[in-house]
């Protein structure tokens, strides 16, 4: 197999806490954190799953704090906050003032309401306010496997992309998702949405010019729910100059983040 | 025959599920092999060390005539012309039970194919699967059958027939002599309610591997389930996932040896005629 040295890794995509529908194993951070760094990944977002369910999900970012406290800077704590929720606003600033947390998730497909509703463009709007980057996940596990209980709906371009429109200044990583360049890149070769990035664990990098990739594209593997090699081999063997790769790897997510 | 046995033996890694396609893209009538497009699959398969794939070009459509399914075949055959890495499996329907053994004869006994694809078309315990299944035995090739225990409406309702561990279970006890093979565990749906049916099939059902589904654990309880000796390397296309997947799991090299050759090696091995 070609074997390229692959730069450290942050992976944007992970989370931990308890989800209802399958044993999910690696569910907590000192156990999550194992099987990064035995995969060469060297820091990662994460969030809290809990609060995909909690009806309060600020108790979610509070219980992630706690569990994150032990682990120093390898993991970045990803906010997640319903736009439809009583006291977000104070939630959403304690989480960047008091938590530390680096990025905000916003989950419509569990919280009931479309990303160009009043609410959410306003919560994206204060997150930019407060320099926090918004992960949306396109979906958290393949629908077609879904329990009876777990939502159907997964969030497409079209609507991340109007959330985009909405808040010009908002930067936007859509996670879990497979969108292809061709659906992304305009006829003059300029990217839709400039706000808009990509986590990686489910995209075709070929799809995109390498400028594009090197430029959009976030690593993330979706752990723990998720195998991690997939995304790994999918940067190890892309047809990308190690610059590209370097920059897809490690150096995308931390800048989105605000580390330098 | 006795020189493709030879290069098996060697073989590291041999993906039992992948597909080529004509000009009208994979899945859909239309002209000669894709070449660019098969080329392109044997450069991102060299990239992660698959020695052989094992491909097929299934028809969607509710019942593929028998001049349908000839021509998909036909670019399955220029397929296996263009690369010996290309193992040809010979897509039939089942309805048409005169034309699909005809084909059986033209694709496998004369053509060199190693196995049989169906798809959606009827359930792989459907009885009218009998002379098809009874002659595979025979020629000892396996049946691969896309597969799924999906829980969506939109997909339950795009494929009413699609076979799950209950219809191959049947199928199993049906037909004791054809090595059965379930396709991609990870290929959308409810893959744990698939091995929960499985943990009492027989002996002659196997499952690959395949699919975009990478669920942490699925290999290992697959495993777990049927067994090292049936769980067989694939990637339905998809490859870094197929791979990457297997390489995860939590097995000795010996077993994940296995089921990334040793198990395909098995059962391309035992083909006559």
């Amino acid at each position: 197999m070609m074997s390229l040295t692959l730069p450290e890794l942050f992976d944007i995509n992970t989370t931990v806490g308890h989800w209802p529908f399958r044993k999910i194993p690696h569910q907590t951070p000192g156990a999550l954190r194992q099987v990064l760094e035995k995969a060469g990944i060297r820091g990662a977002a994460v969030a809290n799953t809990h609060g995909l369910f909690y009806k309060n999900c600020h108790d979610a970012n509070l219980e992630l704090a706690v569990w994150l406290a032990p682990h120093g800077e390898f993991f970045s704590g990803v906010a997640t906050l319903n736009p439809l929720y009583a006291a977000w606003e104070r939630d959403l600033r304690a989480c960047r003032e008091e938590l530390g947390f680096c990025a905000m998730r916003l989950v419509p497909q569990y919280h009931g309401y479309e990303l160009g509703c009043r609410e959410a463009v306003a919560m994206a709007q204060a997150a930019t306010e407060l320099s926090l980057p918004l992960l949306v996940p396109h979906r958290v596990v393949d629908v077609r496997q879904r329990h009876g209980f777990d939502t159907e709906r997964t969030i497409g371009i079209d609507e991340i992309g109007a959330l985009c429109a909405a808040v010009p200044q908002a930067r936007v990583i859509a996670t879990e998702a497979n969108f292809s360049g061709r659906a992304l890149i305009d006829a003059e070769g300029g990217f839709r949405y400039p706000g808009l990035y990509l986590e990686s664990s489910r995209v075709d990098l070929g799809s995109f010019p390498e400028a594009v990739a090197a430029e959009r594209i976030l690593f993330g593997t979706g752990a723990p729910f998720k195998h991690l090699q997939p995304a790994i081999l999918k940067l190890e063997i892309a047809a990308l100059e190690s610059p590209s790769r370097e920059r897809i790897g490690r150096r995308n997510g931390r800048e989105l983040l605000g580390f330098s | 025959m006795q020189a493709e046995m030879n290069e098996w033996q060697q073989a590291g890694r041999i993906d039992v599920h992948n597909h080529v396609g004509g000009e009208g893209g994979i899945g859909r009538l239309g002209g000669e092999l894709d070449r660019r497009r098969a080329e392109g699959l044997l450069a991102r398969a060299e990239k992660l060390d698959i020695d052989f794939l094992c491909v097929s070009a299934p028809l969607t459509t509710d019942s593929p005539t028998p001049d349908e399914v000839r021509r998909v075949n036909d670019v399955v055959l220029q397929a296996m012309e263009l690369s010996d890495r290309f193992l040809g499996f010979c897509f039939l329907n089942p309805g048409y039970a005169r034309e699909a053994l005809e084909e059986m004869e033209r694709c496998i006994v004369d053509g060199g194919m190693v196995g049989v694809k169906l798809y959606h078309q009827y359930f792989v315990c459907d009885p009218v699967q009998a002379p098809m299944m009874e002659r595979a035995a025979e020629l000892q090739a396996p049946v691969l059958m896309h597969a799924g225990k999906v829980t969506d409406a939109a997909t339950r309702a795009r494929q009413p027939r699609l076979s799950n561990a209950v219809h191959f279970v049947k199928a199993g006890e049906m037909f004791p002599d054809t090595q059965l093979i379930q396709g991609h565990i990870g290929g959308g749906g409810d893959w744990e309610w698939n091995l929960r049916v499985l943990e009492n099939c027989p002996n002659n059902v196997y499952i690959d591997t395949s699919g975009s589904v990478i669920d942490a654990g699925i290999v290992d309880r697959t495993v777990a389930t049927l067994g090292v000796e049936r769980v067989l390397f694939a990637t339905d296309g998809i490859l870094e996932e197929g791979v990457g997947k297997v390489l995860e799991a939590d097995l000795d090299e010996v077993d994940r040896a296995r089921i990334l050759a040793g198990n395909a090696r098995d059962i391309l091995t035992r083909r006559n005629g």
